[in-house]
This record gives structure tokens, C-alpha cells and sequence, in this order.
């Protein structure tokens, strides 16, 4: 990964409490399982971005090798990366997502 | 091409790494390309959901790559 492409993934980060990297925009999904994602964050009402990782190879590729996971979407939150609905979908039943947003977007006032 | 893959093959990848799995595959789109996966295995113990999936998604990794598995929804859990 360059330089430039890490620079960017952490700006990305940094910018966003939460971020999800996906195929397509929050307005044009181009695959299901970002559309699921985009429904899931819907619900809890924080405000989140979505990132099109298919118009930026390079940054693609470096995410799968920062994060250890070869598919899209990768959710970020507050800086770390949480993987999929497939992770947040349990962590949301176990309440423990609460306690991730809700720590996310307290320091974010401060 | 038609590319696709069968449960039988998920399960023999997901077995290579994890030979005690009890694997169950559901076709998610009548395809044969994009599946829920759920797999049973001791071997999850004390791994953290990321870790659990990160396996998953290495075992199934030639299938990702070539494109005959071009989505899997994991679900990953302990015997009781």
C-alpha cells in the first residue's frame, strides 16, 4: 500500500465516526449486502457516510490488506474496523453496539 | 460461464481448515453464488467474531477469488 493510499484511508477514517466502505453510494447501491448495511445503520439514526471502494482500486486493495478482509462492505466506527453485518448484526442483538455509538459520538462533542 | 459453486464444496474448503465443522450452507439467490454459510466448530472458542469470519473467508478463499462464490453471509458458532 502507498503512502498516498494509506493517507487517505486514514483521513476517511478520521473524518467519519461511521464509515462504511461499500459497492456504490448510499443513493445507488450497487450490491445487497451494502444496501443491507446502509438499511442497518438507518435505524440507529447517527449520521454515517458510505465510501464507494469500486472507484478507487488501490484504495480497495489497501483496505483488504489493513484490515485482513477481502470483501466489501468493511464498517469502520471511531476508527476501527468491525467488519461486516455479520459482525454488527450480533453485536447490536448482544447491545454492545449501543455502547460502541454511543462512546463514538460522546467524544465527538467534546 | 456459468460459475458457481455447491454446498459440498464449501463444506470440503471450510473442512480443510477446520475438519471438526459442522457446516450449512443456504443459497441465498437461487444462483449458487451468493450463500448463508453457517458453520459449527470448536475451534471458534475464544476467537472474537472478526477472527471467526477472517477464517471463513481464507478457507473459502480460491472460491472468492475465481468468482464462483461471489458472496457469503457468515454465521459462526460453538457446539453446546
Amino acid at each position: 500500500m502507498t503512502p498516498e493510499v494509506k493517507q487517505a484511508i486514514d483521513n476517511d477514517i478520521k473524518t467519519h465516526k461511521i464509515l462504511v466502505y461499500g459497492k456504490g453510494t448510499k443513493s445507488m447501491p450497487r450490491c445487497g449486502f451494502t444496501l443491507e448495511t446502509i438499511e442497518f445503520f438507518n435505524q440507529f439514526g447517527y449520521p454515517f457516510e458510505v465510501v464507494d471502494a469500486l472507484a478507487d482500486p488501490a484504495k480497495r486493495e489497501g483496505l483488504a490488506e489493513m484490515t485482513d478482509w477481502p470483501t466489501l462492505p468493511k464498517v469502520f466506527i471511531d476508527g476501527k474496523f468491525y467488519g461486516d453485518t455479520d459482525i454488527l448484526g450480533p453485536m447490536h442483538e448482544s447491545g454492545e453496539l449501543k455502547t460502541v455509538l454511543e462512546s463514538a459520538f460522546a467524544e465527538a462533542k467534546t | 460461464m456459468l460459475v458457481m459453486i455447491t454446498h459440498a464444496k464449501i463444506e470440503t474448503l471450510i473442512r480443510e481448515k477446520l475438519p471438526d465443522a459442522v457446516v450449512q450452507t443456504q443459497d441465498r439467490t437461487g444462483t449458487l453464488d451468493h450463500y448463508n454459510v453457517s458453520v459449527v466448530s470448536r475451534e471458534f472458542a475464544g476467537m472474537s467474531l472478526l477472527d471467526r469470519n477472517r477464517l471463513i473467508y481464507a478457507a473459502l478463499g480460491e472460491a472468492l477469488k475465481d468468482g464462483s462464490l461471489h458472496a457469503v453471509e457468515i454465521k459462526t458458532g460453538t457446539p453446546a
